[in-house]
């Protein structure tokens, strides 16, 4: 660090946004996911390369066209939350609850934060869609004994709102819903609400648990998933020109947002920076992206300027690369369209950890953070060889070594949304 | 008709299952209100269990005016001799 040594009057130009607003620290990571439910456990999986889907029975019980799905690992919810709690909410509800926890202890914010300055964003692409279902099957054909709860346990915003009473946060709640994109959404606009002022510390993230018969099957009908029931460890394979399709997966994942200037004041450890982020609307078709990946790549741009850079300044892109033709193939063109001729290298988490649908935006940021800051990019894992791989430099086989640098996480959902985050490594 | 020990046997596994608690834990002198802080929607919860239990229509209003487990023990004995 350079700089004077007067005193700290006012925001000083170092923790300025290149907007002239704040800038946004990471203080605090908790995941639960497929690849695991710390966050160092899972990157060290994702590193590894190895996917966790798996063949879950009750899918097959129900004859659905896919067998497998990738489930965040058992572990012991009683250490996070009571059982009058656990009975009230959902699955998805307790997985964001528990990676929330992880990443409030882990910010250690301090005691005398003001309350009604610290927002909860959370996004969710399906909400409390499966407990609608479960409600529907267990009592659909007698509503007089619905359990009370119903409402509170299936409401889209319940997650968001559990987070914001378990700790008396007070400030703006919001829940997002961009489908795949949600947790991307949902980063973006907390770190907005933060740069603008609106808040000084956002716990912001993604969760969905939505392995389930209705909402699997639906997705299956429209053939967006993959059936390689005999081989599911081998199923999730993002640009890899025998994909087929996405797989499913479950989980949360949370980052404690902060004030640069306070964070840094307050000696925290700062993970790294959310230092860019833009969103925008293909407007063309209702799940298909469009193919050309134009509006998507202006995305991206959007997301570089507004942090601030240029193309050259970004290390890797962490792709969304759901392993479905229509989403990698699109993706590539987009990020040709935006890097020109020199493209950094593409990387896609989902080979490992299936898609957590509204969890995947925070939990590939929590990963991109890390990556950004370690310098290195993980290999797509179950990559062989892909029709992608003129338009894109594609990361396989073994983790690759670059200078520490910002990265750029790309999330991208049905109904043509596109939200981008600019991610800056721990200085 | 089922016995007070009964009644309470079926009332304190209901209160437990809904509170997260052991039925060992809930005695006749504990309060919903004062030692769980229980909240309306847990109150119907339990209350709705108990009546699919004790086949039973039950007036929310005994729910929330019993002083403690024993005196909503007390009132749904009353209720099911009504009844009978």
């Amino acid at each position: 660090m350079t700089g004077g040594h007067g005193p700290a009057v006012g925001p000083r130009p170092a923790d300025r946004h290149p907007s002239g607003g704040r800038r946004v620290a990471v203080t605090g990571i908790g995941v639960k996911s497929p690849a695991g439910n710390g966050l160092e456990t899972a990157f060290a999986a994702l590193l590894a390369a190895g996917s966790t889907a798996t063949r879950v029975d009750r899918l097959v019980e129900v004859d659905l066209p896919v067998h497998f799905a990738c489930l965040v690992p058992p572990f012991d919810l009683d250490a996070y939350l009571t059982r009058r709690e656990s009975r009230q909410i959902d699955r998805t509800t307790q997985l964001l609850l528990c990676a929330a926890a992880d990443a409030v202890a882990d910010a250690q914010l301090p005691a005398d934060q003001r309350p009604d300055r610290v927002g909860v964003q959370i996004g969710t692409g399906i909400g409390g869609l499966p407990s609608m279902e479960a409600v529907t099957l267990s009592h659909g054909d007698r509503p007089r004994d619905m359990p009370v709860h119903t409402v509170p346990r299936t409401m889209a915003n319940s997650p968001a709102c559990r987070l914001a009473m378990r700790y008396g946060f007070q400030g703006s709640c919001t829940t997002y819903s961009s489908a795949c994109a949600s947790g991307t959404t949902a980063l973006g606009e907390a770190a907005r609400k933060i740069r603008y002022g609106e808040l000084d510390v956002a716990v912001a993230g993604g969760c969905d648990s939505a392995v389930s018969t209705v909402v699997m099957g639906a997705f299956a009908r429209m053939r967006a998933m993959s059936t390689r029931n005999g081989e599911p460890a081998l199923a999730s394979r993002p640009f890899d020109a025998d994909r087929d399709g996405f797989v499913m997966g479950e989980g949360a994942a949370v980052l404690v947002l902060e004030r640069w200037d306070t964070a840094r004041a307050r000696g925290a450890v700062i993970h790294g920076e959310i230092a860019g982020y833009a969103d925008n609307c293909d407007a063309f078709h209702i799940v298909a992206p469009h193919e050309d990946g134009e509006v998507a790549g202006r995305c991206m741009q959007l997301a570089i300027a507004d942090a601030g850079l240029s193309t050259a300044d970004i290390g890797h892109v962490n792709a969304h690369g759901t392993s479905t033709l229509l989403n990698d193939r699109a993706e590539a063109r987009a990020i040709a369209r935006c890097f020109g001729r020199r493209p950094p290298p593409v990387t896609a988490v989902k080979g490992v950890t299936g898609h957590l649908i509204g969890g995947s935006g925070a939990l590939e940021a929590a990963f991109a953070l890390l990556c950004a800051t370690r310098g290195v990019v993980p290999p797509v894992a179950n990559l062989g060889s892909s029709p992608e791989a003129d338009l894109v430099d594609l990361v396989s086989g073994t983790p690759r070594a670059v200078a520490p640098a910002h990265v750029l996480s790309n999330s991208f959902g049905f109904g043509g949304q596109n939200a981008c985050l600019v991610l800056a490594p721990a200085s | 008709m089922p016995t007070r020990e009964e009644i309470a046997v079926m009332v304190r596994t209901v209160i437990s299952d809904v509170l997260g608690t052991e039925p060992g834990e809930v005695h006749e002198r504990t309060s919903l209100a004062v030692d769980y802080g229980i909240d309306s929607l847990e109150l119907m919860e339990i209350g709705a269990r108990l009546e699919r239990t004790l086949q039973l229509r039950i007036e929310l209003r005994d729910l929330t005016e019993a002083q403690d487990v024993g005196h909503a023990i007390d009132l749904l004995e009353t209720r099911l001799a009504g009844v009978r």
